[in-house]
């Protein structure tokens, strides 16, 4: 009974939905609050992020004529689920996930691939011709982002080996086992070895969330906010959650393959300056880009990610696999 | 105590779609001088959208052209309610210096209900934000109505 | 990019460039701009000019008649119809329109956006009335004056005549 009220308890409010959508918001609200006073405005209020998801909600939903129902509502539910399904595998504070395996990396990945896949099967079933743009454009980058991000995962499962040698893997997929290695020999961003992968997975983050020099998917001024482009209503609310929700996956996830292993022994504080990372990752990897750049052409992403950051990721594994 | 908060957000976080219907542009770079650092639209929760589906508040500018009639109808359609249509500028009441062209079909009242306007040619951007906040609270109480 | 990155960063410490206007009052438009109308019915004299020079159309003359023989007239200017060029101001002869600096024109009903003004003109003078008498006695008067010249031009020509012959 207390097993299965702790389980709840995991999946519902700590490391899972109502932290997850707290933390989502914040982020989201900063990274806008922070963009508007780097251009020296003064900015949207810190909440803006939750009056738009609310004010979403109580929108009409109009459903395209040439839309498939029910593929048009599922698909951002699942895309939503499949991202609060992450949260419950990463071991935020105290070391411990709620629920781990041997795994937990690969999991990740498809999870996060499956949230994109959940968005261009949404957008595909609108039938709209921007949203086919959009989904198109969302699957080149994808395939930008995945190809370092995959090599970074490599880079750090191969460096926390030592560790995990008992199970005769050449690599090791669970968080566990790298957040372990991480409490004995200190984080891996230390490493010099690890940190071109850390300034790859840096570059990952705001393409894998779709911030705005990435987000070539959802540009507004020119496709028609591309795959979200015939959602409205509660169905974009969940879109727009999801995607606040991702900037807060994708610097936890950070966290905890670089920056893990460090704790001051009193869960609060430890809480308190995970948010306190968590929010200088945003600004460090979202806000600054979106404040100075202009967004990238769809074919200027995928070189940019398959030059030079997989060229960073790959560095850092060859490094690693050389045992330096 | 859900109704009640969308009711509450509804007037903080109106995003724009802005349409052109033949307009010469003065209007047009007006309303995006609105979400410029000046004046900063964005710190009331205006956003400017790309799609009707998500748009809350319609800007028309321009008198209504022949060619964009069927287009602005159409785009009108699109946006769910409940929705505010502000029309900026002189042309989209009245047809302004384009009045009695052949090329016009005017005036924006024809096709749908207009909530606010503003004169002006072209309006200087504190009227447009007037407008706009006026727009918002329009939209609150529209909502209201709405679950009543 | 780095200049950039520079300036963003070093943004964040200064004050924002924003106006404060939604809260507060308007601030004043720049000396010499042309906003809404404004219609003194007092100084017009109902020339017209206004309407000719007019590119949109925006006002409207109604002339009403009243029982006494004056005229009220109406001149009704529409904002949402006005380029705001200024020149009904311009050419009208007795600065009966002037262009304030009132930009701000918002509003939800027609009614917002209608500027009039309206004045009487008054009939001209009726004419003195003569009575039939009057009028015999000047008809009797004028045509003596007529006759008289009428002999006189004779007498002169028969004059001539005998000096001639």
């Amino acid at each position: 009974m207390n097993e299965l009220l702790l389980n709840l308890f995991y999946v519902l409010v700590f490391p899972g939905l109502l932290f997850c959508i707290l933390m989502g918001i914040l982020l989201a609200g900063l990274d806008r609050v922070w963009v508007a006073r780097m251009q020296r405005r003064v900015g949207p209020p810190l909440l803006q992020p939750w009056y738009d998801f609310l004010k979403c909600c109580g929108k009409e939903t109009i459903v395209p004529r040439h839309a498939k129902k029910a593929v048009y509502f599922a698909a951002p539910v699942i895309g939503f689920v499949a991202l609060m399904t992450i949260s419950l595998f990463l071991p935020v504070v105290k070391g411990r996930a709620a629920f781990s395996g041997t795994a937990d990396l690969v999991v990740i990945l498809y999870l996060l691939t499956l949230v994109s896949v959940c968005m261009m099967v949404g957008a595909s079933a609108t039938g709209s011709p921007f949203a086919g743009v959009g989904l198109s454009r969302e699957m080149v980058a994808m395939i930008s982002y995945e190809l370092p991000f995959v090599l970074v995962i490599l880079a750090v499962s191969r460096a926390t080996l030592s560790y995990d040698a008992g199970t005769g893997m050449p690599l090791t997929f669970s968080l566990q086992a790298i957040m372990e290695y991480q409490e004995a020999n200190g984080p891996l961003i230390t490493q010099w070895s690890l940190i071109p992968a850390a300034i790859a997975m840096l570059f990952v983050i705001p393409c894998e969330v779709g911030m705005h020099p990435f987000d070539v998917s959802e540009a507004e001024t020119e496709i028609c906010e591309g795959t979200l482009a015939e959602y409205s209503g509660p169905p974009l609310a969940v879109y727009k959650l999801t995607h606040m929700v991702k900037m807060y996956i994708m610097t936890a996830l950070f966290c905890v393959l670089f920056l893990g292993g460090l704790t001051t022994g009193i869960l609060f504080f430890d809480v308190v300056i995970f948010i306190l990372v968590c929010a200088l990752l945003t600004f460090i990897t979202m806000s600054l880009p979106h404040a100075v750049c202009a967004r990238f052409k769809t074919e200027q992403v995928f070189k940019f990610y398959w030059t030079v950051v997989a060229g960073l990721a790959a560095i850092s594994l060859i490094l690693v696999w050389l045992g330096l | 105590m859900f109704e009640k908060l969308i009711d509450n957000s509804m007037a903080k976080s109106p995003w724009i779609f802005h349409i052109n219907a033949g307009s010469c542009n003065g209007c047009d770079i007006e309303l995006v001088s609105v979400l410029t650092p000046r004046h900063d639209a964005e710190r009331l929760g205006f956003k400017l959208t790309g799609t009707p589906r998500q748009a809350d508040i319609v800007v028309v500018s321009g008198p209504i052209t022949v060619q964009t009639r069927d287009r602005l109808v159409r785009t009108l359609a699109q946006v769910p309610e409940p929705r505010v249509v502000v029309s900026l500028g002189s042309c989209p009441r009245s047809g302004n210096v384009f009045k009695g062209s052949y090329a016009i079909d005017g005036p924006l009242e024809k096709y749908t209900h207009v909530d606010v306007s503003v004169g002006g040619c072209t309006p200087k951007p504190e009227a447009i934000m007037a407008a706009l906040a006026q727009a918002a609270q329009i939209l609150a109480e529209k909502r209201k109505e709405m679950h009543k | 990019m780095l200049p950039y990155l520079t300036k963003a960063v070093s943004n964040l410490f200064h004050k924002p460039s924003t106006e404060q206007f939604p809260a507060g009052d308007p601030p004043k438009a720049a000396e010499g701009y042309r906003g809404r109308i404004s219609y003194d019915p007092e100084k017009c004299v109902n020339c017209g000019m206004c309407i000719r020079v007019c590119a949109p159309q925006c006002m409207e003359r109604t002339i009403e008649k009243l029982e006494n023989g004056d005229q009220k007239i109406t001149f009704t200017f529409d904002m949402t119809s006005c380029t705001f060029c200024s020149m009904c101001a311009d050419f009208c002869a007795r600065h009966a329109i002037t262009l304030t600096d009132d930009y701000m024109i918002v509003g939800t009903k027609p009614e917002d956006f209608l500027v009039t003004g309206s004045f009487v003109k008054k009939a001209p003078p009726p004419k003195p009335r003569l009575t039939p008498e009057q009028i015999a006695e000047m008809k009797a008067k004028a045509e003596a004056a007529k006759k008289a010249k009428a002999e006189a031009a004779a007498k002169a020509a028969a004059a001539a005549a005998a000096d001639n012959g």
